[in-house]
């Protein structure tokens, strides 16, 4: 009997023990909203730092009647969510789609997608960095003392000195945030354009970091609170006048890209656009049908 | 006139690094002037220490290094876990209120406990202070911590605490490293001081400064314990110190306390032998 070489791997890749042991971490990461529990990172046939914490998660969570999408800074098509996305419908047949709404599972890096998630779907995120106490902790164990303790003290010196050398609380990604009032996260890799947007979700967040072997994760309707003062308050990027120049959206996280023109006395100019592409490709086909666009 | 009230009283602290033998106590202890056991290794840094501390009192902890002093210290400070005996607290701001053991609070309580009520001054400034921050945000961190989240309120109690410490309060966003070892020393005893703390630990302060920096430290250090009726616990191998700040004084030697009592009277009259050697030494 021949065999095609995809059957000669597990459903999902890797092996049920390692998925079982996977889905465990992550009922106790569901159950202790933030708190970063271990894991048995498994070797996969992508580098460490690829996505290989989300795609364990993937992996493991995933059935055959599942609808997949895979985006890497909310791009479907950019070479890493392409190779993932293979790997997974290699190896567990499942359809694979680009539109939010219908999938099941949606596997990211660095961006939650526009259109609002719903309950009966999961958002699982690539994460390249776990602790948010790394910038003013590097021991592990100590870290883990200060978590254990709710010990934020230095992390919000970190916040303070951030105002103080310059002039506001600037944090790019990574915004560290105190989920359901206990634990603080690191909301790494998404802008801080998103960081809201988990706040009292309908759907699960499942972080996980293959090379750290580390899960943690959001429920449903968790709080998020992003760490902010009184005279300095959490603000997403927002750059007045600026419109995706495909789709015309304002109220999106839009990406700039230099357009070279011999013509322009620069050499070109600098053009902005949505950087969910599936939902920028969406507004962009219901306007040239004058339909309403999605929101 | 009411007698002060204690605010803290330990007993029968224990603390050894090392499994303990039976023949431990024939070859431990001031008598054999030793710490750590020849047969088991183990050391005795703390053994059956108590002592009892009131409302606005100083008191020294003397004796030369190992001697388990800074052990003591660091046990209420809650910073090492002692293996055995109680430390009873009564919050001055309620001296109705039960006492409680320190020792029988949870992590979190402890740490809670530890920013809230005790202020620690260390002889090396980067125990105390992350030299990676500014002197304004070593301050501040306390202050973080018992939720004061308005910047503009803050950085205000930071340059208030750097006037009463006799810190010059422009240079708030200062890199420490840009800072003397008596600057240091009381951007420390500022940090310790602005969660108004009801006990302040001081751990061989001027230990390492040169005299005239060692001067106006003491002098900054009695200032605020008379302005503040401050509770402090000192230690210092360094009987001039003890002598200046303390009312009472506890001797330590090989982990015990062997002499304790009204420091004038220890220093003119010392009863142990170890106590009489420290004396004549240092005079």
């Amino acid at each position: 009997m021949s065999t095609t070489p995809e059957q000669l791997y597990n459903f999902g890749f890797i092996d049920e023990d390692s998925k079982r042991e996977v889905r465990r971490q992550i009922l106790k990461a569901i159950a202790l909203p933030g708190h970063q529990v271990p894991f048995a990172s498994r070797d996969l046939p992508i580098a460490r730092g690829w996505g290989t914490g989300g795609l364990q998660i993937t992996m493991a969570i995933i059935a055959a009647d599942d609808t997949l999408k895979v985006i890497d800074q909310g791009v479907d098509e950019c070479v890493n969510a392409v190779n993932l996305r293979r790997l997974l419908q290699r190896t567990t047949g499942v359809t694979t789609t680009v539109d939010t709404t219908a999938a099941s599972i949606i596997q990211t890096r660095h961006r939650i997608p526009e259109e609002p998630m719903r309950r009966d779907q999961i958002l699982v995120l690539q994460v390249p960095m776990v602790d948010p106490l790394r910038w003013v902790e590097p021991n592990l164990e100590r870290a883990t003392i200060m978590h254990g303790e709710s010990d934020y003290g230095r992390m919000w010196v970190y916040m303070y000195e951030s105002v103080v050398k310059a002039g506001d609380l600037r944090i790019a990604t990574q915004y560290p945030v105190i989920v359901a009032g206990r634990y603080m996260m690191d909301t790494t890799p998404i802008p801080r354009w998103d960081v809201m947007r988990l706040h009292n979700a309908e759907a699960l967040f499942l972080f996980g970091a293959g090379r750290e072997k580390r899960i943690y994760a959001v429920p449903p309707y968790t709080t998020i609170e992003p760490l902010q003062f009184e005279d300095f308050r959490f603000k997403t990027e927002f750059v007045a006048g600026q419109i995706c120049a495909r789709c015309g959206a304002q109220d999106a996280f839009l990406t700039s890209h230099f357009v070279v023109d011999s013509d322009h006395p620069d050499g070109g100019h600098w053009r902005s656009s949505c950087s969910d592409t599936s939902f920028c490709d969406k507004r962009v086909l219901v306007n040239a049908t004058n339909q309403e666009a999605p929101k | 006139m009411t007698a002060p009230t204690w605010i803290l009283h330990a007993s029968g602290l224990n603390k050894q690094y090392g499994p303990g033998c039976p023949r431990c106590q024939q070859f431990t202890g001031p008598a054999h002037n030793n710490s750590q056991c020849p047969v088991c290794n183990t050391v005795y840094a703390c053994v059956d220490a108590g002592f009892t501390l009131h409302q606005g009192e100083v008191l020294g902890i003397v004796g030369e290094s190992g001697s388990g002093k800074s052990t003591l210290l660091q046990m209420i400070n809650l910073a090492t876990a002692a293996d055995s005996g109680n430390i009873w607290y009564r919050e001055p701001r309620t001296p109705d209120a039960d006492p409680v053991d320190l020792l029988q609070m949870d992590a979190y309580r402890s740490r809670h406990f530890r920013n809230d009520r005790l202020g620690i001054v260390y002889q090396r400034p980067e125990l105390g202070l992350n030299m990676r921050f500014t002197v304004g945000g070593n301050v501040a961190e306390k202050l973080l911590l018992a939720n004061w989240r308005h910047v503009g309120n803050i950085r205000t109690r930071i340059r208030e605490l750097m006037e009463q410490t006799e810190l010059p309060p422009e240079r708030i966003d200062d890199d420490p490293h840009t800072f003397s070892g008596g600057m240091l020393q009381r951007v420390q005893i500022a940090k310790a001081l602005s969660s108004s703390p009801s006990l302040l630990l001081l751990d061989e302060v001027t230990s390492g400064l040169d005299l005239s920096v060692q001067a106006r430290v003491l002098d900054l250090i009695r200032r605020i314990q008379w302005e503040q009726q401050m509770t402090m616990l000192l230690v210092s191998h360094d009987l001039g110190v003890i002598k200046q700040l303390a009312r009472r004084t506890i001797v330590m030697k090989n982990g015990h306390i062997v002499e304790s009592g009204l420091t004038d009277q220890i220093l003119e009259d010392p009863q142990h032998p170890y106590t009489q050697l420290l004396v004549s030494s240092a005079l």
